[in-house]
């Protein structure tokens, strides 16, 4: 049986937190609860394959879900973050929205509402998870090359011929030649397209700034 | 009415024998006369035989029949309306004017007296071996009197000697009374038996002249000068016998016999049947004395006491009547002030009767106005459990319209709605008991209890409730105060609610909220002590003011109905910096004694 994306819920209202649950379980989620911002920070779960999100009370004691959020961002954590907010925190769900958060439920929520917002942060987050993962496969293919074939790459994947890349680098076409024989050993392919869309998953700026 | 004035009197019957021509000729009748008899009743009428054949020549056309009665049996026939006319003594005449009305025609002159008015006075005898002079010598001696009825022969002296305070009848002198006839009392003289003894004036002279007594056996004692009298006497003079008629007698009858009297020639032993005398001089005698028509005066009557002492009695009358006005007019005060003092009272009792009214309303007020304050945070705490509830209740379904719902998480979701609903109404409860408007009901109660479920209340009221640290004194343990818990719960809340807002207001939500409860030496003390920013003086100033707020959505009333509160249980709520930060909120109330059961 294939695994189910896992909600993290972020509550200190303990039976809300469990009716939350309760309703991520009968969609078919796996559900995690924690009583407190600290809580989840102490267990700081891993964002699977299987994708997920975290459901996370805006109001709480000691640290709130705003001071939570902003430490994840800090931390760069992948999860999606949906805020769930009382009547009358538009002020600070707005907040939240502008740190990034993917998008609010106000209490007490219809439980299509959950599903909704829910599934769509699970999608986002395999999406994210994907992204991750590719950017992972270029970048450690692109560690495999060393500095001078990595210039030799990025100037082919601007598309300049050998001889560009040559002269840019102040060698020999031969030697930009054999750079590229070697890339291709490594990489797997020579092709400038290739090249490119390579550097651009490890580092969408990857291509921007000279070299 | 009697005449009395002799001038006048005098003056009626000359009328009548100068006009006596064309007097009325009255029908022929049978006229009865009472005679008194002081001597045997047949000596009596031949004493006065000579006038009274006279009379009966002059009244030839009624038949005219004499009586001679004693005082007793002349008084009976008074009464019984027997007699027509009287002759008798002056004081006994007196005595039936006044009782009878009978009215004087002629008095009697005396034998040695051509003065009708000065006719009867007493001589005091005693034998010349005897010493005494004056009257007033024989007091202490024995007397003696033929009666004490006798006018010339006792009541006189009597009269005489009570004038100088010696009080026969008390005793002052003894007396020995013989009875009728005169010469009785003589005798008793002669025989040495007593001191003196009291006779008629004249009699003396006349028995001397009729050889019974020695001139010189007998002498007088205290002897008086004055008077119209010859004879020798102790004592003023009085008029004569009278001759009376009764009230029922034709006038024309009366002025008949008069006529015939005054008409009588002078007796041979020189008494006359003269014009009517005064007779005041008697009524003074019988009155000092306390007999005949005054007798009334000896008994212990009131109205016999108030003729005697009516100076005193109506000093004392004047005196009562005074302190009964008084009495009165005090009491008429007092009754108006009290009234004043009744209505000034209701006004007072209806006054505070609207105190209470509008304390209550404000009372009602305030916690409406927490209720307010604190509705953000109830909204809240309400919307928890029923999103909870919706949130079972709609997973449950969706999964029944999936199929078959495991038994296990049908019961885990019944379970947790179930809960809500409870937590729902215990919040609405809550509230709805703080929002109930009711009267204050006082009853011993622990104060721990009281402080427990406020801060139960306050903090069950908020989702992310402050810390709460309640602490209770050893020296305040086990003691109970007489409250009305809701208000004092509502006292307690409302310092909670104060302590947070501040902690707010200075941006320290999760500020803890001391509670200490300890006593003074007969006050329970609750303390509600907080962490923010110090107050402004002005601030600290205007705390318990109604309607001073620092908070944009406040009323401005919680501290001055929490104070009201405090002081209605007979206690005091103050405010102070605390030591550090923030402040003390500090209500006194007095300690109960546990020994009695209720307030």
């Amino acid at each position: 049986m294939a695994q189910a994306p896992v909600i993290h819920v972020i509550d200190d209202e303990e039976d809300f937190r469990r009716s939350v649950m309760f309703m991520l379980n009968g969609f078919g989620f796996d559900a995690e609860g924690y009583e407190s911002a600290q809580d989840f920070l102490d267990r700081m779960p891993d964002l699977g394959e299987h994708g997920g999100c975290i459901l996370l009370d805006i109001r709480m004691p000691r640290m709130s879900g705003l001071e939570l959020q902003r430490r994840l961002k800090d931390r760069g954590h992948p999860f999606p973050v949906i805020f769930m907010t009382g009547h009358g925190d538009v002020e600070q769900a707005v907040q939240a929205m502008k740190g990034g958060a993917l998008d609010f439920l106000q209490k007490p929520f219809r439980e299509q509402a959950l599903l909704d917002v829910v599934t769509f942060a699970v999608d986002v987050s395999l999406q994210n998870h994907q992204r991750r993962q590719q950017q992972e496969d270029a970048q450690s293919l692109l560690d495999k090359l060393t500095p001078r074939e990595r210039e030799v790459a990025r100037g082919l994947a601007m598309g300049l011929s050998n001889k560009e890349v040559g002269k840019e680098l102040a060698i020999s076409d031969n030697t930009v030649h054999v750079h590229r024989q070697r890339i291709t050993e490594k990489i797997g392919s020579g092709h400038a397209a290739d090249l490119a869309r390579l550097f651009l998953r490890a580092d969408s700026q990857g291509l921007d700034a000279p070299a | 009415m009697p005449l009395r004035r002799p001038s006048r009197v005098a003056a009626l019957a000359l009328c009548f024998i100068l006009h006596g021509a064309w007097a009325t000729e009255v029908a022929s009748t049978s006229i009865r006369v009472g005679l008194l008899s002081v001597l045997e009743g047949q000596e009596t009428t031949s004493q006065w035989a000579s006038w009274m054949s006279g009379l009966q020549d002059r009244l030839a056309r009624h038949h005219v029949e004499f009586l001679p009665l004693d005082l007793q049996q002349m008084q009976l026939a008074v009464q019984k309306g027997e007699l027509d006319f009287l002759v008798t003594n002056p004081g006994h005449y007196v005595d039936l004017e006044t009782r009878f009305g009978a009215v004087r025609m002629a008095t009697q002159t005396a034998v040695d007296s051509p003065n009708a008015a000065h006719a009867v006075g007493s001589a005091v005898v005693r034998l010349p071996q005897r010493a005494y002079k004056e009257l007033n010598d024989l007091q202490g001696a024995k007397v003696a009197a033929v009666s004490p009825d006798a006018f010339g022969g006792y009541q006189v002296v009597a009269a005489l000697w009570k004038h100088e305070g010696i009080d026969a009848e008390q005793g002052d002198v003894t007396m020995v009374f013989t009875g009728f006839p005169m010469w009785k009392v003589v005798q008793e003289v002669l025989s040495g038996n007593v001191d003196a003894g009291i006779l008629r004036a004249c009699l003396l002279e006349r028995w001397i002249h009729e050889g019974k007594l020695k001139p010189g056996q007998l002498e007088i004692v205290g002897r008086h000068t004055e008077g119209d009298i010859s004879c020798e006497h102790s004592t003023p003079v009085y008029p004569g016998w009278a001759f009376a008629s009764l009230p029922h007698v034709n006038p024309d009858l009366s002025r008949e016999v008069v006529l015939a009297l005054l008409s009588l020639p002078q007796e041979n032993d020189g008494t006359r049947w003269s014009v009517p005398a005064d007779y005041q001089k008697v009524h003074e005698v019988l009155k000092t004395l306390e007999v005949g028509p005054y007798s009334y005066l000896r008994q212990t009557r009131w109205d016999a006491l108030l003729f005697k002492y009516w100076p005193f009695v109506g000093a004392l009358l004047t005196l009562i009547l005074l302190g009964a006005f008084y009495t009165w007019r005090v009491e008429v005060l007092v009754k108006r002030r009290t009234q004043e003092l009744r209505r000034s009272l209701e006004k007072q009792k209806h006054l505070a009767q609207q105190i209470e009214t509008d304390r209550e309303a404000l009372d009602h007020l305030s916690r409406l106005s927490i209720l307010g304050e604190m509705s953000a945070t109830l909204g809240h705490e309400l919307n928890h459990p029923l999103a909870t509830i919706s949130n079972y209740s709609e997973s449950l379904q969706r999964r029944l319209r999936a199929g078959a719902v495991a038994p296990h998480l049908m019961q885990q979701a019944l379970e947790g709605i179930s809960g809500q609903v409870d937590r729902a109404v215990r919040v609405l409860g809550g509230i709805r008991e703080l929002a109930r408007k009711r009267m204050g009901q006082r009853k011993p109660c622990v104060p721990h209890e009281v402080i427990k479920e406020a801060v139960m209340l306050f903090r069950g009221m908020q989702t992310h409730p402050p810390a709460v640290n309640v602490t209770v004194d050893m020296r305040a343990e086990g003691l109970i105060w007489c409250v009305d818990a809701l208000q004092i719960q509502q006292v307690l809340l409302n310092l909670l609610k104060n302590a947070q807002d501040i902690h707010r207001a200075c941006g320290r939500e999760d500020a803890e909220i001391d509670v200490v409860l300890t006593r003074s030496p007969d006050r329970l003390v609750l303390k509600v002590l907080d962490q923010g920013d110090p107050l402004s003086e002005e601030q600290k100033g205007r705390l318990f003011e109604p309607f001073f707020t620092t908070k944009s959505s406040g009323l401005g009333l919680g501290l001055p109905i929490c104070r009201t509160i405090i002081e209605a249980h007979g206690g005091a709520l103050m405010a102070t910096d605390r030591d550090g930060r923030g402040m003390v909120f500090e209500a006194s109330i007095p300690i109960h004694d546990a020994a009695q059961e209720s307030c």
